[in-house]
């Protein structure tokens, strides 16, 4: 097991910096001035460039920009265009909201996806069942950024409930959770209902696939009440599959980050994003996507993991 | 799964298993939830082809004595700010916004089943070098890869044609590749080679007739990730720039007059969930009749 993990993990340094390459080709090739974004036009014509770009480390051929880029990234000392303070501190800052939405949004839609997929997968064409794959097709149909307007529109505009943007008030530090949970409810809403419909699709199945083994069959006729075969024996085979599913959920949710965070105003990692790749400031383009990788990248391998952990007849040597 | 629950069923009830089982294309026309999103998505495309039929106004007719107009006589869907038809605009914009996403699952088809050809049948280094290749698309999230290219390159349609289609052909090749490995030590094809058949022919005469229906059918389903994917971009303002108009980029405009005039936001993204939803019946509709254990 700790070989594998270990090859896994020298595998996927290649991978990264194949990403890493490919991006910084992006940034390279890409029409128009990063300088362009700093200076006011007005003050264009006073503003020596050449000084400007020696500060910012562009005046130099593009593989030692590569090669300086990621060595500060790793070490931290990649500074940003605009800001000028390190990449890693702004991201450092931006990551606390996404994953605490992204924890929030996993828990939602893993407590509602267990029980649906059960009540379904144990009455199969029943009405719950049927209530189900409506509402899995309306989930991987449903436009998220228009959801969100929807929820905004109800419970923001009409009712006067929940605040539609931000995850706190202004004035308040950190994530206290008295006072975040109003900002963080539609967002999750939003983001679990998008991952509901493949949990429950996945759980559905594998629980079904379970349920006709010989196992399950023999702790039936041993006598045990059927809740025990269902959650003890049935369930923990069955989550199996459902691991998979959750590594294969990680870009997804990250990917709608970059949504639902513009939407609520919500200022994580999607937020950053979006706005340093307009502002075309490069080194946190270079943070923001080597670090979304990585992630993507170690849950993969956190998922092939999990599969022996649940799974003692999974051997990876 | 659902085959093995009704298997299940079947025996539990004491009937007969054994029935001649009818062809994809019966069971296709069977499946009613297919046949609605099939008849739901031959009125959108319609309503695309037809758009200056369909439509009462052009696309950019701006009214001022209508701005913001509700939903009524002259506006079934209300107006913008810009006293704009609602409708009107929804309809053309069905016209690139559906368009968009056909040409970029196109793209996204044209380069999934060519990689997925190479490296499947090849194998060898040419396998090696393409999954890397995939798993390293992979490893990024579509969102941040779009989102960085269309703001550095200049939103425009081609270049959303381009994004969503190089990023997103991955998963599909993984697919044709697995079907190639299955289908390239399959008996009729050793015959082939025996008989002396070239690998092209061997490619396009044998494998691929057999690798259509996987290839039918995921296409089906991008449709669906595409036509969002698009709609996104353009809330974003990263896709299809105003005044064309898309469904996306609609919505977005409401956005500011949310409060008073909500009209101009909902019913485009209710055309983008009945599209994407009619699209995402046909797919299923089609695994079914297909093979309903295939993982697409």
């Amino acid at each position: 097991m700790a070989r594998y993990i270990l090859r896994r993990i020298l595998e996927s340094i290649p991978l990264l910096i194949g990403v890493s390459v490919i991006t910084f080709a992006l940034l390279m090739l890409a029409p128009g001035d990063p300088i362009a974004f700093l200076v006011p036009p007005e003050q264009m014509q006073s503003v020596d460039r050449r000084v400007l770009e020696e500060q910012l480390g562009l005046d130099k051929p593009a593989p030692v920009q590569y090669v300086q880029t990621m060595t500060g990234l790793l070490s931290g000392r990649l500074r940003s265009f605009r800001e000028r303070r390190p990449t890693l501190e702004m991201m450092g800052e931006a990551m606390p909201a996404t994953v605490i939405l992204t924890l929030c949004a996993l828990a939602v839609a893993f407590a509602l996806a267990l029980p649906i997929a059960i009540i379904s997968a144990v009455r199969p064409y029943s009405l719950i069942d049927h209530v189900a794959t409506v509402t899995s097709l309306l989930g991987v149909s449903l436009p998220n950024f228009w959801f969100a307007l929807v929820l905004i529109f109800i419970f923001t505009d009409q009712l006067g409930w929940l605040p539609a943007s931000g995850i706190r008030p202004v004035g308040v530090d950190g994530y206290p959770v008295g006072v975040i949970w109003r900002y963080l409810i539609m967002p999750t809403i939003v983001m679990a209902l998008s991952i509901l419909p493949p949990l429950v699709r996945y759980a559905r199945s594998s629980l079904l696939d379970v349920l006709s083994q010989d196992y399950i069959r023999v702790a039936r006729s041993k006598g045990l009440s059927e809740p025990v075969v269902l959650i003890k024996h049935a369930l923990r085979n069955s989550l199996i599959p459902v691991a998979t599913v959750l590594g294969l959920l990680l870009p997804f949710l990250l990917g709608g980050s970059v949504i639902v965070e513009t939407i609520f105003a919500v200022p994580g990692v999607g937020m950053l994003a979006v706005t340093s790749a307009l502002t075309r400031d490069y080194p946190v383009v270079m943070t923001t996507t080597m670090i979304a990788s990585a992630l993507v990248v170690v849950s993969n391998l956190l998922t092939d993991v999990s599969y022996a952990l649940l799974d003692p007849r999974i051997r990876h040597d | 799964m659902t085959e093995r629950a009704q298997a299940v069923r079947e025996e539990g009830e004491g009937r007969p298993v054994a029935r001649k089982r009818p062809g994809p294309r019966e069971r296709f026309l069977r499946n009613r939830r297919a046949i609605a999103g099939a008849v739901i998505l031959v009125a959108f495309v319609a309503m695309s082809l037809f758009a200056p039929a369909v439509a009462p106004y052009r696309s950019d007719e701006q009214n001022f004595l209508d701005r913001l107009a509700p939903p009524g006589a002259r506006h079934v869907m209300g107006a913008d700010h810009l006293g704009r038809d609602v409708f009107s605009r929804t309809v053309w914009a069905g016209r690139v916004s559906l368009s968009i996403g056909l040409l970029s699952t196109l793209l996204t088809m044209l380069l999934g089943v060519t990689a997925g050809t190479a490296a499947g049948y090849f194998g060898g280094w040419t396998d090696t070098l393409l999954m890397r290749l995939v798993d390293m698309i992979l490893a990024v999230p579509l969102f941040f890869l779009a989102v960085a290219f269309l703001a550095l390159y200049g939103p425009s349609i081609p270049g959303l044609i381009f994004i969503l289609g190089a990023a997103s052909w991955p998963p599909s090749a993984r697919l044709v590749r697995a079907e190639f490995l299955r289908l390239k030590v399959a008996d009729f094809v050793t015959a082939a080679r025996a008989l002396g058949a070239r690998d092209l022919a061997i490619i396009v005469r044998h494998i691929l007739p057999n690798v259509v229906p996987v290839i039918v059918i995921s296409a089906t389903l991008r449709v669906g990730i595409a036509i969002l994917a698009e709609a996104g971009l353009s809330y974003l303002g990263l896709g299809v720039q105003p005044p064309t108009p898309s469904w996306g980029n609609i919505v977005a405009d409401g956005r500011v007059y949310l409060r008073t005039a909500w009209w101009v936001s909902l019913f485009p993204g209710a055309f983008v969930l009945l599209s994407v939803m009619a699209v995402n019946l046909v797919g299923d509709g089609l695994r079914d009749a297909f093979d309903p254990r295939m993982r697409v």
